[in-house]
């Protein structure tokens, strides 16, 4: 008796329970796997602000960062009750570390929901090299392989670029070093600790150009081309990578995934709802001050990126954990 | 240019909600100086979780404001109680408590009020003048200067530290021991973390500190929790100095301000041996030695003089290298670093408007730490008669909230359980828990700089010998390793030949 009533009970609660169209039923968390303040954490606070002031969901958001290594925060998603209510912010570091052996799970763990914005990077070498070329950089790094030094954070964005890079001239080796992100690679080259880095569009502007867009004269440092399928907007008269003839891009985009078996009325609603938000004002002032370009990929689309991506970086990730 | 940008920052902080903030925490860090068993560490570490979603403007001059009076707050327990309230306000103790004991507090405390003001004041004439060029120095340091200078620095503090330089050096090889699992610098895999996904991250400095300063005095003071201070009863006569006080004590306060503020940007060490040599500096020059450790003015006026300078003295190196020069740096460091924010040779040019706002602050924060003592000493005194039994439990709940915030994890929470039972036995076992804290926060430093060295040279430790400056700091820290135990040596022999 007791057992028919459960199912009665259960049968009645699958009928009434929000998958069906009453998604969401309480506030959605965000987890961002970095400390608060880092780009990944803004960018997620401006869909926050974006969905609120125009209403994109019917419950509010919360944003949770979890420190510590990316991997913790990534875990307690892939971990989480797949009840529509939990989405994890991040980017390509996931697939670097799987690629590398330092992850013991990866991007397909998860259910994809959405890849908004994203920014391509720039090889950067000093004024007073004879580098003026990716070819002269590439040709340097091979007919003196493991000499150039090239400042990166090991197993992050900046070395997988790098070796992408390399990979282009069969023969060419940098050696990586150990520097760090940005602001510590940009210190470095310009003390002349290193010869070559890789740095996003943002950090090129903010260390090489004053703030009417002129060239800074003191800057010690110069990009060399653009891994973006497109030019950049503020430094124009650089190419691109495809241009130059080389069949590389390197370009970090957010990624939104959700656990496994989170229902398909919760991934497409918050899909359309970050959609929306990537057409508000305030997503595109953000994009702007982050040198960022628009971008939104959902369903196939994306489905067909990330393999792409995976099939480029996979082996890369692997050549970049190799001594 | 460089004054406007100064300007620019002191005129923000003196805007409204800054200056509130400047406001709270020169009180608060005078406050919790004032109350025995609480310590600057210990606010500004509770204190970091909240400034996450401020401004980090706001957040660089609220907790620099804190700095300057936690430092300075501790002269008043020194003098009426014989307790320091903060580690730094050791010798103030020695001369202010007899003065205190014949009848003239008020003198006593205006002495040091003062003397902290003139030391803070001299050691940030100096922080705003060479921190700069000092920054465009330290740009050409290369990873082997970087290493040779930190292990020169855990040197220092393991040798100069209070008790023992074995104890000193077993706390600060715990603390390097503590800070190895995580994520391998030199490859980016995660390394000692048992397969257990949590660690992957490695301990987080905020929860360790929080349990190896805040907890593990909650522990020791829940020990003797009935515990109330004799009363000192308390007058404000004497308060301001005069102009003769100061003809008299001037060359004593420039001497010790100047120690203070070498001894602060020395790495590694803090205002306590500031103001012990200045102490000690005093009385060897002085005319009047045998008052000294009786109620002597030049006393406080060393002391005090030299614990504030350190401040201004140890923030030198913070801005200029990123490297921290006491226990509360490191702490703001990891402020900064919280704020996206990385303290080091670049700072000036990346984040000016920071940079600025620390040295305005600390300017700021030393002229009202001046006008709330010497107005409100009187109330302030009367907290140090706080139950005990109230004041813990309070502290207990800021502590697991401000475990919890940093990233949201309970491990953190435990984390910070554990270290502070830790940090309860080392000091039972009067391991000293200074060197712990450098040692955990600098060797992860000097790691990642000795590694990323030994790629560019495809692992030759050469440069450590065969450049200038590495060469000058291993000599220099194998002197200061040397030294304790070969002075230790000689004295026996001698003795033995007697």
């Amino acid at each position: 008796m007791s057992r028919i009533l459960i199912s009665l009970f259960v049968g009645l609660n699958l009928l009434t329970s929000p998958v069906w169209g009453a998604w969401p039923e309480k506030p959605i968390k965000i987890i961002v796997p970095f400390k608060a303040g880092g780009t990944s954490d803004q960018t997620a606070r401006v869909f926050q602000a974006a969905m609120k002031e125009n209403n994109l969901l019917s419950q509010p958001v919360t944003i949770v960062n979890v420190g510590g290594h990316y991997s913790i925060g990534s875990r307690q998603v892939m971990e989480a009750n797949p009840d529509g209510h939990t989405f994890l912010l991040i980017h390509i570091a996931l697939m670097g570390g799987e690629g590398s052996g330092a992850l013991n799970f990866g991007w397909r763990d998860f259910a994809p929901v959405a890849a908004t914005g994203e920014f391509c990077l720039f090889p950067m070498v000093r004024k007073d090299s004879d580098i003026n070329s990716v070819q002269d950089l590439l040709g340097a790094a091979k007919s003196n392989p493991d000499t150039l030094i090239f400042g990166a954070n090991l197993g992050a964005i900046n070395h997988l670029a790098g070796v992408m890079l390399q990979e282009l001239a069969p023969g060419a080796k940098f050696r990586f070093v150990q520097i760090g992100g940005g602001t510590a690679n940009y210190t470095a080259l310009t003390g002349a600790q290193t010869n070559a880095t890789v740095l996003s569009g943002a950090e090129v502007v903010k260390f090489t150009r004053m703030p009417d867009g002129s060239e800074n004269p003191e800057a010690q440092i110069k990009p060399l081309a653009y891994t973006g399928s497109e030019r950049f907007e503020q430094l124009s008269q650089l190419p691109t990578m495809k241009e130059l003839g080389y069949d590389m891009e390197f370009c970090i985009k957010s990624w939104w995934f959700a656990p496994k078996g989170t229902p398909e009325a919760a991934i497409k609603g918050f899909a359309n709802a970050l959609q929306a938000s990537t057409s508000t004002d305030r997503y595109q002032k953000f994009l702007d001050s982050k040198g960022f370009a628009n971008l939104f990929l959902g369903g196939n689309d994306l489905q067909q990126d990330l393999q792409n991506t995976w099939t480029a970086i996979e082996p890369v990730a692997k050549l970049a954990s190799k001594k | 240019m460089d004054l406007e940008l100064l300007f620019a920052a002191a005129g923000q902080i003196l805007t409204p909600w800054p200056f509130f903030l400047l406001f709270i925490g020169t009180s608060l860090g005078i406050l919790v100086g004032a109350i025995p068993g609480m310590t600057g560490a210990m606010l500004i570490a509770l204190t970091l979780p909240l400034t996450f979603y401020m401004d980090p403007f706001n957040a660089i001059v609220l907790l620099v404001a804190m700095y300057v009076g936690a430092i300075s707050g501790g002269l008043i327990t020194a003098t009426l109680l014989r307790m320091p309230g903060t580690p730094a306000a050791v010798m103030t103790t020695f001369d202010g408590y007899p003065m205190a004991r014949n009848g003239r507090p008020g003198r006593a405390l205006g002495l040091g009020i003062t003397a902290s003001f003139v030391g803070g004041l001299i050691a940030w004439i100096t922080l705003a003048t060479i921190t700069k060029p000092l920054s465009v120095f330290a740009t050409k340091f290369g990873p082997f200067e970087y290493f040779t200078l930190i292990m020169m620095a855990m040197v220092l503090i393991a040798s100069v530290s209070e008790g023992s330089l074995a104890k000193g050096l077993i706390s600060g090889l715990l603390g390097m021991l503590i800070s190895m699992p995580g994520v391998d610098p030199a490859t980016g895999m995660p390394r000692l973390t048992f397969d257990w996904y949590m660690l992957n991250g490695g301990l987080k400095l905020l929860p360790v500190l929080i349990g190896v300063f805040a907890v593990s005095q909650i522990i020791k003071d829940a020990l003797d929790i009935g515990q109330v201070p004799e009363r000192i009863a308390m007058s404000s006569k004497g308060m301001l100095m005069s102009i003769r006080d100061f003809l008299h004590q001037g060359v004593n306060l420039i001497r010790s301000s100047l120690i203070g503020t070498w001894v602060g940007i020395l790495p590694g060490i803090g205002a306590s041996i500031g103001s012990v040599i200045a102490y000690t500096a005093a009385k060897n020059m002085s005319t009047t030695p045998e008052k000294f450790g009786t109620g002597s003015e030049e006393g406080i006026v060393a002391s005090e003089a030299a614990n504030n300078a350190t401040v201004g003295g140890a923030l030198i190196p913070l801005i200029a290298m990123g490297i921290p020069g006491s226990v509360i740096d490191a702490i703001l460091i990891g402020a900064l670093m919280i704020h996206s924010i990385q303290p080091g040779p670049t700072l000036f040019l990346t984040n000016a408007d920071i940079v600025w706002g620390m040295i305005a602050a600390c300017l700021l924060a030393n002229v009202l730490m001046w006008l709330l003592m010497t107005s409100s000493v009187k109330y302030i005194a009367g907290l140090m008669y706080l139950p005990r039994s109230f004041v813990l439990p309070v502290v207990m709940v800021f502590c697991v909230i401000g475990s919890f915030a940093l990233n949201n994890t309970m491990f953190d929470v435990w984390v910070m359980l554990i270290f502070g039972v830790m940090g309860f036995l080392m000091e039972c076992a009067k391991i000293p828990l200074g060197p712990f804290v450098i040692g955990f926060v600098l060797a992860p430093l000097a790691e990642e700089k000795l590694r990323s060295g030994l790629m560019m040279t495809a692992g030759d430790f050469s440069p450590i010998f065969t450049r200038p400056l590495p060469l000058f700091f291993t000599i220099l820290a194998v002197i200061l390793l040397l030294w304790p135990i070969v002075g230790d040596w000689v004295r026996k022999r001698r003795l033995s030949h007697k």
